[in-house]
């Protein structure tokens, strides 16, 4: 109660919550601001207006303008929150469970298999990160590419069930898939940080004297770490969560950018701003290809940073102005 | 201290190690077919040609098999010839660059180098002194602007940024442009009068004594120096902010000001020296994100070097060039990370003279 009253009275916090309050009333509103066509397949590919490849400005009937391809940037700006919302959340929710999972196996148990998982660890933390899902995300392309049904068909449609709520037992649409690739690689990338967090956590917590009465009454391994001594060490996981889920979105962003991401014509702002690279020498006159997706996704990653900025201050005084 | 430099060096060859299965596994995902290409330039056109190099190469064979040709390279049957081997410095086949990804990564890593350590200079030395100049106006007005600017600054992807100054620096005022050099330099560049010493431009230039040249290399640096340098600033602005004032708070910074030095002094002589040390451990997270900004940075401003590179045989799903760029890039940073680690040592005593 504490932190909730804390995050509403600063104002940091308190500007960042209502932005993802805007975003999300925007999300969820999207069918009513930006009603997709009458025989749209699917809402989220932007209508285009014509084929012509100069964008157009803004005007009475495309109020943010078009973009190349005259896709309309305002369904795309709105269309796009959900998009945002989906892969940042998402990919949170993937990479804390596989770091929460590693990090407390690795502090509980202790000795060889501490040392193996943490090598793992600073393995995938070789890697310069966007490099990584760049690499892994055109492996994955390939391999999908083939549609074969593989193990890996396996994770896309867990993750197509949870991101999109898809059918399991029906093939993952192409569309779709694209973007699971590219949430895919990021997630495979980026569960390092949670992992070596729960893990020093951990390592504090066990020593304390709770964990020692509830063993002494007899309490088995997996409940002494899932009822004792996470819930006593994942309060910092929150202030990474909140952090990361902004760089997530930035890293999608860049992967859509390079055109990695999601498919062309998708409400992704990412990929909106993809078709800026050919606008370079007239951006001046195109100004707004680039500025509103852009917008959207700085104030996006920036209402996140802003709750992650206060929570780390509120949750870890020792924290305070850290930056982590 | 001999003993933690060591103990770093001796972790260093299990982490390539296991870079190199990382790798390894994620080409094992393709198929051999789609793995064969990394023998051949070109598809065959014959029949059956393709199943002849799989059987060739073994790339049938068992894991383990396949990861020791992989690491240490195979004697061709026909030829005698040893192939491939990435330990030998054989990456592969790179069907974008049309040559050996090696060879890719010789020709294009001058021009990144040069725009790293372009970038690393403002980006290091404005990053610090802006996270005193916060330390010092702990909790002011200044303190507060600069905060806000260093999270507004993380929020800002790459892509934006670097589009934004290009609108304004080439697209509306038009002085400077994108690419490395300007087709009249270029041409200078490449001609015999020209020695290319470094493949560096801007060195080159300086050794050539065409400040001409210079200037405009200059002039193509700029704006990605600009958005490379930006994006890190936020970063090394609050550990900085934070060591500082982690340091301001030491009692030998209240024994520098009793015995009457100035205030200059105490924090720049006194304070950041000192608080300097954390903020070595950083390197590696400057150096991450060099690596990863320059993909997207030289993407913008079609800067002709590794990441930009890396982009477009992404693009054409060209997974030999794609690897191999990034294991060459993990390798660079892990050896930065152990550089950091010995500076780390050397700076502070409490390691040093362990």
């Amino acid at each position: 109660m504490k932190i909730i009253k804390k995050l509403l009275t600063n104002p940091t916090s308190l500007t960042g919550i209502l932005l993802l309050f805007a975003f999300m009333v925007i999300a969820i509103g999207a069918p009513w601001i930006a009603p997709p066509p009458e025989n749209a397949r699917d809402p989220y590919m932007i209508p285009r207006d014509g084929f012509s490849t100069t964008p157009e400005l803004p005007n009475d009937v495309h109020p943010l303008g078009t973009t190349e391809g005259q896709y309309d940037i305002f369904y795309g700006v709105i269309w796009g929150t959900r998009t945002a919302f989906r892969i940042g959340v998402v990919i949170t929710i993937f990479t804390a469970i596989i770091g929460l999972t590693i990090g407390s196996f690795s502090a509980y148990y202790g000795g060889w298999l501490d040392e193996v998982l943490m090598r793992v660890t600073e393995i995938f933390q070789a890697f310069p990160f966007l490099l990584a899902a760049i690499t892994l995300s055109s492996v994955l392309q390939t391999i999908y590419g083939r549609g074969e049904a593989g193990p890996l068909m396996f994770l896309a449609k867990l993750l197509a069930l949870v991101t999109f709520g898809s059918n399991p037992t029906e093939n993952v649409d192409p569309i779709q898939l694209q973007i699971l690739t590219g949430m895919l690689a990021i997630i495979t990338f980026g569960w390092m940080t949670y992992a070596r967090v729960i893990r020093g956590n951990i390592l504090v917590v066990r020593e304390k004297e709770y964990a020692l009465a509830a063993r002494t009454i007899g309490a088995g391994d997996m409940r002494i770490l899932l009822r004792h001594l996470l819930p006593n060490a994942i309060y910092p996981v929150l202030v990474i969560a909140s952090m990361n889920t902004g760089s997530y979105v930035l890293a999608f962003a860049a992967l859509s950018f390079l055109g990695l991401g999601a498919q062309r014509g998708y409400a992704d702002w990412g990929q909106m701003i993809n078709f800026a690279r050919n606008w370079i020498p007239s951006l001046a006159d195109h100004w707004h290809i680039v500025a509103y997706p852009g917008l959207a996704i700085v104030l996006f990653v920036l209402a996140w940073n802003l709750v992650g900025d206060v929570l780390r201050d509120t949750l870890d005084p020792r924290m305070r102005g850290k930056g982590v | 201290m001999t003993t933690y430099i060591i103990r770093r060096i001796l972790i260093l060859p299990v982490i390539v190690l296991g870079v190199t299965m990382l790798i390894f596994a994620m080409l094992s995902l393709l198929t051999p077919y789609e793995r064969a290409s990394l023998y051949v330039q070109d598809v065959p056109k014959r029949q059956g040609a393709i199943e002849g190099i799989i059987e060739k190469y073994g790339l049938d064979d068992p894991i383990h098999i396949q990861y020791y040709y992989w690491m240490m390279g195979q004697r061709d049957p026909d030829t005698g010839k040893v192939q491939g081997g990435i330990l030998r410095g054989d990456l592969g086949f790179s069907k974008t660059g049309a040559s050996s990804v090696a060879e890719v990564i010789g020709r294009r890593l001058p021009a990144t180098a040069e725009l790293a350590v372009w970038a690393a200079v403002p980006m290091i030395g404005i990053g610090i002194a802006l996270g005193v100049l916060s330390a010092v106006h702990h909790n002011k007005l200044v303190d507060q602007v600069l905060r806000v600017f260093s999270i507004v600054g993380w929020s800002i992807p790459t892509f934006v940024f670097g589009l934004v100054v290009l609108m304004f620096f080439y697209a509306k005022l038009g002085w400077f442009p994108p690419g490395r050099l300007s087709n009249w330099a270029s041409q200078i560049v490449q001609s015999g009068a020209f020695t290319r010493y470094t493949q560096v431009n801007t060195l080159d230039a300086l050794l050539n004594l065409r400040l001409d040249i210079f200037w405009d290399a200059l002039k193509h640096l700029i704006l990605p120096v600009t958005t490379l340098a930006y994006l890190n600033w936020a970063y090394l602005l609050r550990v900085t902010r934070s060591s500082m004032l982690d340091t301001l708070r030491q009692d030998y910074m209240t024994t520098a000001r009793s015995k009457g030095l100035t205030e200059s002094m105490v924090v720049w002589r006194h304070g950041l020296v000192n608080a300097l040390i954390p903020i070595i451990t950083i390197g590696g997270l400057v150096l991450i994100g060099l690596l990863n900004g320059v993909v997207i940075t030289e993407t913008i401003f079609n800067y002709p070097g590794m990441g930009s590179f890396l982009a477009q045989a992404a693009l054409s799903l060209d997974v030999v060039s794609v690897l191999g760029i990034t294991f060459f890039s993990s390798v660079v940073l892990v050896a930065g990370n152990l550089l950091v680690d010995v500076l780390y040592g050397f700076a502070d005593p409490r390691i040093r003279l362990k």
